[in-house]
């Protein structure tokens, strides 16, 4: 039994891959069979085209910072030890954004259109987290 | 001309008390606020033949608020429903009362609200998102989505924190003239620099109040206004638009939407940005009052910093913004007040806070993770 008291996802047959690959160290997102859309967040369905035909790309993990807050409050218990932490909308290389954390870098060091790269966080067995960090220059 | 401009009028407004009220719920606020705006209307109650709500956080029974709310005003009407867009509702409800009213479904209609969440236990703090939810990564609340905005706007046009604290300065200079707003001490650029960080970028001070109250407005065709108690003000424009997709697109942030529904509006009533004597706009965070000043053209997009500098929107200068505090220091009630602040504004009602000569107001709403928006244009009838 994990100790870990944040928000998990809710893995189901839809996301499982999407998990499974953080897992195993890679950023996977489903690409359009139909137009070739990179999608995120995760669906059965492409929101351009309504195609149910995808395959699970692996992205180059490479980001742009699109915007970026500090919680100073925690609205979970969970982040109670954590405040003053970070959540950031980074936008993949290829195209989709999505919300994480940029680690390894103090809070004020970060700043929009820096370049991050993806990291992975075991914090369960089952679940991997993916969250970013700073491309030295 | 637009087939709709003009036909209804908004015939009544009534609050309850606002603020922190001990031993109320969300239901008895709505029934205060509806006998309000009754009274203020001259209709009887037998004469509500529509009724519209929108249930508060503390509302219980939810999408069933109608049921409830009803049951308790001894209603029974032939057109009736609940929705919650959060902040975008009241106006959202407002033009399915013109839309009801001029299909012949419903002669007179009561948009209510009520909750009790400063003291019955808001839930505002909630967690959000669902699957994958952003919650995962921390991000939560509804200043979280706002954090978001203001920080990209910062970054892409060079807008301040203190540009923000000016909007937050200008509402609670106007509650200062209101005497039913609960938050009356004014304060300075400084003061909202010094309080403290909630999600950075955004300040204590730049985030609405929590509230309990409850308000009701009624809608009425223009013709039937000509015969009741107040001065009608005429509904010249609405307009409604919505961005579902978050991640999905790239200028989420900004709400594009907002532009959309205020253009919509403006065509239907005829009217432009320079039409405009006074603005309620919506204000869960002071980024959301420069999103409107952008999207409804009073200033270029990236400009509503410097625009909102110099006192430019506090009574007196050339924009009066949020003139009974708004949702920052009036009360926060999903901004419905904002409704009843344009009415009160176009009836010459606002005694020290009145705009002189206030005939077109525009009144816009927004909610949820910024994705719905939606505005009206009144006119004084
Ligand atoms: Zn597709």
């Amino acid at each position: 039994m994990s100790d870990y008291a944040k928000p998990l996802p809710i893995l189901t047959d839809e996301n499982r891959p999407f998990w499974e690959a953080c897992r195993n160290g890679r950023l996977s997102l489903q690409t359009c069979s139909g137009c070739a859309h990179v999608r995120y967040p995760i669906s059965r369905f492409c929101p351009q085209c309504l195609s149910a035909e995808f395959e699970w790309s692996e992205m180059s993990g490479r980001a742009t910072v699109f915007s970026y807050i500090v919680f100073h409050r925690a609205y979970h218990a969970g982040f109670r030890q954590d405040v003053p932490y970070n959540v950031a909308l980074v936008q993949l290389e290829e195209g989709p954004r999505m919300f994480s954390n940029v680690v390894g870098v103090p809070n004020d060091q970060v700043h929009i259109g820096d370049p991050v790269e993806v990291v992975f966080d075991p914090v369960t067995p089952e679940v991997t987290i993916p969250r970013f960090r700073p491309i030295s220059q | 001309m637009h087939p709709l401009r003009d036909t209804c009028a908004i015939v009544g407004v009534g609050a309850s008390a606002q603020g922190k009220v001990p031993g109320s719920s969300a239901i008895s606020l709505s029934v205060e606020a509806f006998k309000r705006a009754l009274d203020d209307s001259g209709l009887r109650k037998e004469e509500i033949d529509g009724l519209l709500t929108l249930p508060g956080q503390t509302s219980a029974e939810g999408a069933l608020n109608y049921l409830r709310l009803g049951e308790t005003l001894g209603i029974d009407p032939r057109f009736t429903g609940t929705m919650n867009m959060g902040g975008a509702t009241p106006g959202v409800m407002l033009q399915h009362a013109v839309l009801a009213v001029n299909a012949g479904m419903a002669k007179n209609v009561a948009f209510v609200f009520g909750d009790a969440a400063a003291t019955g236990g808001g839930k505002y703090d909630r967690a959000q998102g669902w699957g994958d939810s952003s919650s995962i990564w921390g991000y939560m609340s509804a200043a979280a989505n706002s954090a978001i905005t203001a920080a990209r706007h910062m970054a892409v046009y060079g807008t301040t924190s203190r540009q923000l604290g000016e909007i937050a300065v200008a509402c609670r200079y106007h509650a200062s003239l209101n005497p039913d707003a609960v938050m009356r001490t004014p304060i300075t650029v400084e003061d909202h620099q010094a309080s403290r960080w909630v999600v950075e970028p955004l300040h204590l001070l730049d985030c609405c109040l929590v509230s309990d109250g409850g308000v009701c407005v009624i809608v009425s065709s223009a013709e039937r206004a000509r015969d009741l108690k107040q001065k009608p003000v005429l509904i010249s424009g609405m307009g409604q638009a919505y961005t579902t997709q978050n991640l999905g697109r790239e200028d989420w942030w900004y709400a594009p939407h907002q532009r959309t529904s205020v253009l919509d509006a403006y065509a239907m009533a005829g009217v432009g940005p320079r039409d405009i004597d006074v603005v309620q706009l919506y204000d869960n965070f002071t980024i959301s009052v420069m999103l409107w000043l952008e999207h409804a053209g009073f200033c270029k997009p990236g400009e509503a910093g410097p625009f909102c500098e110099g006192g430019r929107i506090q009574l007196g200068g050339e924009l009066p913004v949020n003139t009974a505090g708004g949702n920052l220091s009036e009360s926060y009630m999903e901004g419905c007040l904002h409704i009843v602040e344009a009415v009160r504004q176009l009836r010459g009602q606002c005694g020290p806070r009145q705009v002189r000569d206030a005939e077109v107001s525009l009144v816009t709403g927004r909610g949820q993770a910024l994705n719905c928006a939606n505005a009206l244009v009144l006119r004084k009838g």
